[in-house]
C-alpha cells in the first residue's frame, strides 16, 4: 500500500506542470544600497544584472532571495534583472539617485569687466555621491563675496537637478569668490572683475636730454579703477621725419615711449579702440 | 564553375557587409529646442547636437555589442563615459553583449546654460534591446525609455557627458 | 652584372660631381677668374660668396686692408642670431648703374632663401680699376657695437596655469582671451582675392590670435577656408592691434557671395617686453623704382630681438583698412640700434593709402 501511495504521488508531481519562478524587486531603490530581489518558485539558475553601468553573470542556489550588494547598483538607471534555469525569467527596477552630495559648479567667465548686467553665470548640478544627478527637488545656496568685503547670497531650488544665477559684476575691480552650497558640501570658484575700457586716455610731455618723453596720467577706466598693467598704449609721432610709432605696454599705471622730435611734431595715444589727447610740440632742445 | 563561385561570395561578401553598415547607420533623431532656456540654440548648435547625440547612439550600440569601450571616446566623455567603459568591462569578462535595434531618438533641450557650454536634453528613445550570453539570447523586449542627458561642447562636436534613464515611462508602452 | 652596377654608380658620380662644380658657381669664376669689366668684378666677389669662399672673396677686395674681415663675412652669414644665419645665398642679378672708367657703381639684387621664404637684398657696391682688373671697393660701415651699460626693464610677464587632465569637469578653467576682429576688407588683386582687416585682443591678458576666412556661395556653403598664417601679429598684449591677411589665391569677388570671419584666440604665457619703437616711417620709392614703406626699428629693451617681423596696414581717406604688407628683416636688431626696414605695396594701392600703421613682431631666440 506504502508502494502504491509513494508511485502515485510521483505520478502525480510528474504530470502537473512546472511553474515559473518569479523575480520581484523593491519599488523604491537608492544608489549604492544593497537590497534583495525575492523569488517565487525554483530559484537555481544563472542570474543576469544588466544596469548603466553593470553586467554581472552568477550562478544562485536555491533561496527565496537574491541580495545585491550597493556595489553594483552605484549608477542611477534602469536595471534588468533575469534568472535563467530551463527558461529565462526577469523583472525591470529602477534606481534612482542617492541623496545630493556634491556639487559640479560651472562659473562663467573667469575674467569679467565691472559694472556689466548679468555678465557673471553659475550653474549648478546636484549630485549624489556616485556623481549621478539628483533629479528630485534640492537648495542650492550661492553666495558672493569680493575681497572688497561685500557680499550677496540667493537661494534656488534645482529643476531636475539644475539651479543657476545670473549675477552683475561690481563697480570696482576686485576679485569675487562665487559659491554654492547644497547640504554640507560647497564649491568655489572666482572670477577676476578687471577694469573696463580706458577712459580719459591723457597724455603729456617733457624732454630729457635731446628725446621727448611722453608719458600718460595713470590710466584708469570710467569707474575709476586703475587699467591693469601690460595693456597696450600706442603712442604715434609725426614730424619731418615722418611717423613714429611706438606700442608701449602700461606699467605702474602709466605708459611711456621715448621719441626723437624733428621740427614741430603732432603726438597722439590710443588704448586698443580708445582715442586719447593729442600734443603739439616743438622741435628739439 | 570556379568564376562563377568566386563572384557568388563576392556578392555574398557585399551582401553581409551592407547588411552590417545598415545595422550601425546612425539613429534618427528628432531635435525640439523650443523649450530651451535661458539661452536659446543657435542655428548651428541645433544642426550639431542632434548628429552628434546620433553618432554618439551609433557608437554605442556598437560599443555594447561588441564590448569595445574604445568606440566611446569619439562622442562619450566624463562620467557617461566611465560608466559605459565599465558596463562593457564586465560584460566582456562575463560573456555577455548587447544588441539595441534603435528606432530613433525624440530629443526636447530643457536647459542651455547662459554660457553656452551646457545642455540639459530629455530623449524620448525607442528601442529594441536583445541581451545575450554568448550566442544565445537570454532576454529580447521592445524598450520605450525616457533619457536625461547632459551634453557638452568639445573642440569640434558635442560631447554626451550624462546619460541616465529615468523611471518613466515603462519598457514597452 | 657586377660590373654593369660599378660602372653605373661611377657614371653617377662623375654626373653628381659636374652638377655641383656647376651649381656651386666654379664655371663662372673661371670665366670671370679676372674681372676685367666692374660687373665682372662683382659676380665673382658674389659667386665667392655663394660657394662661402670667404679667403677669396675678402681677397678680391681693392681695400681689404681696410675691411674687418668677420664683418665682411657677417654681411652674408648673419650674426646674433638674424634670419640671414638662417639664410644661404641662392642666386643674384648684377647690373652696372655708371663708371668713370677708373670708378663705378654696380647695382646687385641679392636673393637668399631662408627659414621664412625668399628674401632679397638691394646694394650698390663700388668698384675701382685696379693694375689691369677691376676690384671691389667694399663699403667700410662698421657694425654697431654698444657701450657697456645697463638698460632697466620693469620685467612684465603672465603666465598660465590650466585645469589639469584630472581635474573635475566642474572645475573652472580659465577662459581664453576675447578678441574682436574690428574691421575685414575682401580686395580683389589680379590673381587672387585678399581678405585684410585688423584685430584687437579686448582682454586684460595676453591672447595668442589667428584668423580663419571662409569664402561662401549664395547658399552658405564653403568653397574655401585660409587663414593668416604668419601675416598676423599671434601674440596680442591687452588692447593691442594687429592687422591680418587672408589671401585666396586663384579666386575672384565675382564667384564669391559672402565672406565668413573667424577669430580664434588662446590664453598664453608672454611678456610685455621687448618694445620695438618705429621712427621715419615714410611711403617712398626703393632704388629699384617700387614703392615701399620704410622707417627704422629701434629696440627699446635691453636683450637682442633676433628676427623682427614688420606688418603694415595702409588705409584709406575714410579709415578703412585697404591693404596689409608685411616683411622679415635679416639683421638682428641690437638694443637701442636702429635697423632699416622696407615693406613693399603695390602701386594702386599706394596711391589710395592716406595713412598706415606698423607693427612689430619680434622672434627672441631664448639661447642667443
Amino acid at each position: 500500500m506504502r508502494t502504491v501511495i509513494t508511485w502515485l504521488l510521483c505520478s502525480l508531481a510528474a504530470a502537473m506542470p512546472a511553474t515559473a519562478a518569479e523575480l520581484h524587486a523593491p519599488k523604491d531603490i537608492a544608489a549604492g544600497t544593497d537590497f534583495s530581489i525575492t523569488v517565487n518558485g525554483d530559484s537555481h539558475g544563472t542570474f543576469y544584472l544588466i544596469g548603466p553601468a553593470t553586467a554581472e553573470k552568477r550562478s544562485v542556489e536555491n533561496g527565496s532571495e537574491i541580495s545585491i550588494p550597493g556595489t553594483d547598483i552605484e549608477k542611477a538607471g534602469n536595471y534588468q534583472a533575469i534568472l535563467c534555469s530551463d527558461e529565462c525569467v526577469s523583472t525591470e527596477f529602477y534606481v534612482h539617485a542617492a541623496e545630493a552630495d556634491r556639487l559640479s559648479l560651472l562659473v562663467h567667465p573667469s575674467r569679467v569687466p565691472v559694472a556689466t548686467t548679468n555678465a557673471i553665470s553659475a550653474v549648478a548640478i546636484a549630485l549624489d555621491r556616485f556623481h549621478n544627478i539628483v533629479f528630485s527637488h534640492a537648495q542650492v545656496d550661492f553666495s558672493v563675496n569680493s575681497n572688497n568685503g561685500s557680499s550677496a547670497s540667493h537661494a534656488q531650488p534645482t529643476n531636475r537637478g539644475i539651479a543657476w544665477i545670473r549675477l552683475t559684476s561690481a563697480a570696482k575691480a576686485s576679485s569675487a569668490k562665487i559659491s554654492a552650497a547644497v547640504g554640507d558640501t560647497t564649491e568655489t570658484r572666482v572670477v577676476e572683475q578687471v577694469a573696463s575700457e580706458a577712459c580719459n586716455l591723457h597724455i603729456k610731455s617733457y624732454w630729457e636730454a635731446n628725446h621727448l618723453v611722453v608719458q600718460t596720467d595713470p590710466v584708469r577706466d570710467c569707474s575709476g579703477n586703475n587699467v591693469p598693467d601690460g595693456t597696450v598704449v600706442s603712442f604715434t609721432k609725426t614730424d619731418r621725419s615722418g611717423k613714429t610709432t611706438v606700442d608701449a605696454p602700461i606699467k605702474k599705471g602709466i605708459a611711456k615711449a621715448e621719441m626723437p622730435v624733428v621740427g614741430n611734431a603732432r603726438i597722439s595715444v590710443a588704448s586698443g579702440v580708445v582715442l586719447g589727447n593729442e600734443l603739439n610740440v616743438g622741435g628739439a632742445r | 564553375m570556379k568564376r562563377s563561385l568566386r563572384l557568388l561570395l563576392a556578392v555574398a561578401v557585399l551582401f553581409v557587409a551592407s547588411g552590417y553598415s545598415a545595422a550601425q547607420s546612425s539613429p534618427s533623431v528628432e531635435f525640439n529646442a523650443a523649450n530651451a532656456g535661458p539661452r536659446s540654440v543657435e542655428d548651428l548648435t541645433s544642426q550639431t547636437v542632434p548628429r552628434d547625440y546620433a553618432f554618439a547612439w551609433q557608437n554605442l550600440s556598437q560599443a555594447l555589442d561588441e564590448n569595445r569601450p574604445g568606440l566611446l571616446d569619439a562622442y562619450f566623455t566624463g562620467f557617461a563615459k566611465s560608466s559605459l567603459e565599465q558596463r562593457i568591462k564586465q560584460q566582456a569578462q562575463s560573456g555577455l553583449h548587447v544588441r539595441y535595434t534603435d528606432h530613433g531618438h525624440k530629443l526636447n533641450v530643457l536647459f542651455y546654460s547662459p554660457n553656452g557650454d551646457l545642455m540639459q536634453i530629455e530623449d524620448d528613445a525607442q528601442l529594441e534591446m536583445q541581451i545575450l550570453d554568448g550566442g544565445k539570447v537570454i532576454q529580447s523586449q521592445p524598450l520605450h525609455v525616457r533619457f536625461m542627458v547632459l551634453m557638452t561642447p568639445g573642440a569640434d562636436r558635442w560631447m554626451v557627458r550624462d546619460l541616465e534613464s529615468t523611471p518613466a515611462p515603462r519598457s514597452g508602452e | 652584372m657586377k660590373w654593369t652596377l660599378a660602372i653605373a654608380i661611377f657614371a653617377a658620380t662623375i654626373v653628381l660631381v659636374i652638377i655641383s662644380w656647376f651649381q656651386s658657381g666654379a664655371i663662372e669664376r673661371r670665366r670671370i677668374s679676372s674681372a676685367d669689366t666692374p660687373d665682372e668684378a662683382v659676380r665673382l666677389l658674389l659667386s665667392r660668396v655663394k660657394s662661402h669662399n670667404w679667403d677669396a672673396a675678402y681677397a678680391q677686395l681693392a681695400n681689404s686692408s681696410y675691411v674687418d674681415k668677420d664683418n665682411f663675412i657677417h654681411t652674408f652669414s648673419g650674426d646674433d642670431g638674424s634670419l640671414r644665419t638662417y639664410a644661404s645665398l641662392e642666386n643674384y642679378d648684377v647690373w652696372p648703374l655708371h663708371s668713370n672708367g677708373r670708378l663705378a657703381t654696380v647695382r646687385t639684387k641679392l636673393h637668399y632663401s631662408t627659414a621664412v621664404g625668399p628674401l632679397d637684398d638691394v646694394r650698390d657696391i663700388q668698384v675701382e680699376h685696379e693694375g689691369d682688373a677691376w676690384k671691389v671697393l667694399w663699403s667700410t660701415a662698421a657694425l654697431p657695437k654698444l657701450a657697456p651699460q645697463v638698460i632697466p626693464v620693469n620685467y612684465l610677464r603672465w603666465d598660465v596655469i590650466n585645469r589639469g587632465a584630472a581635474d573635475d569637469w566642474g572645475v573652472q578653467n580659465v577662459d581664453s582671451p576675447r578678441v574682436r576682429i574690428v574691421s575685414m576688407n575682401a580686395v580683389q588683386r589680379p590673381d587672387r582675392i585678399v581678405i585684410v582687416g585688423e584685430i584687437v585682443n579686448e582682454d586684460t591678458v595676453p591672447a595668442y590670435v589667428d584668423v580663419n576666412a571662409t569664402l561662401l556661395h549664395a547658399d552658405g556653403s564653403a568653397i574655401t577656408q585660409e587663414n593668416s598664417f604668419d601675416k598676423i601679429s599671434h601674440i596680442l598684449l591687452p588692447k593691442q592691434v594687429s592687422p591680418y591677411r587672408v589671401d585666396f589665391p586663384g579666386y575672384r569677388l565675382t564667384q564669391i557671395k559672402s565672406v565668413r570671419m573667424d577669430a580664434k584666440s588662446m590664453l598664453v604665457p608672454a611678456s610685455a617686453d621687448p618694445v620695438i619703437e618705429v621712427t621715419g616711417q615714410k611711403l617712398q620709392k626703393d632704388a629699384l623704382g617700387k614703392m615701399v614703406l620704410s622707417g627704422d626699428l629701434v629696440n627699446e629693451s635691453g636683450a637682442i630681438v633676433n628676427i623682427p617681423h614688420v606688418l603694415a596696414s595702409y588705409y584709406d581717406s575714410n579709415g578703412k583698412v585697404i591693404w596689409v604688407s608685411d616683411g622679415y628683416v635679416d639683421q638682428a636688431l641690437l638694443p637701442q640700434t636702429p635697423v632699416s626696414f622696407a615693406v613693399d605695396l603695390p602701386d594702386d594701392i599706394a596711391s589710395q593709402a592716406h595713412t598706415y600703421h606698423v607693427v612689430v613682431n619680434s622672434f627672441v631666440n631664448q639661447a642667443s
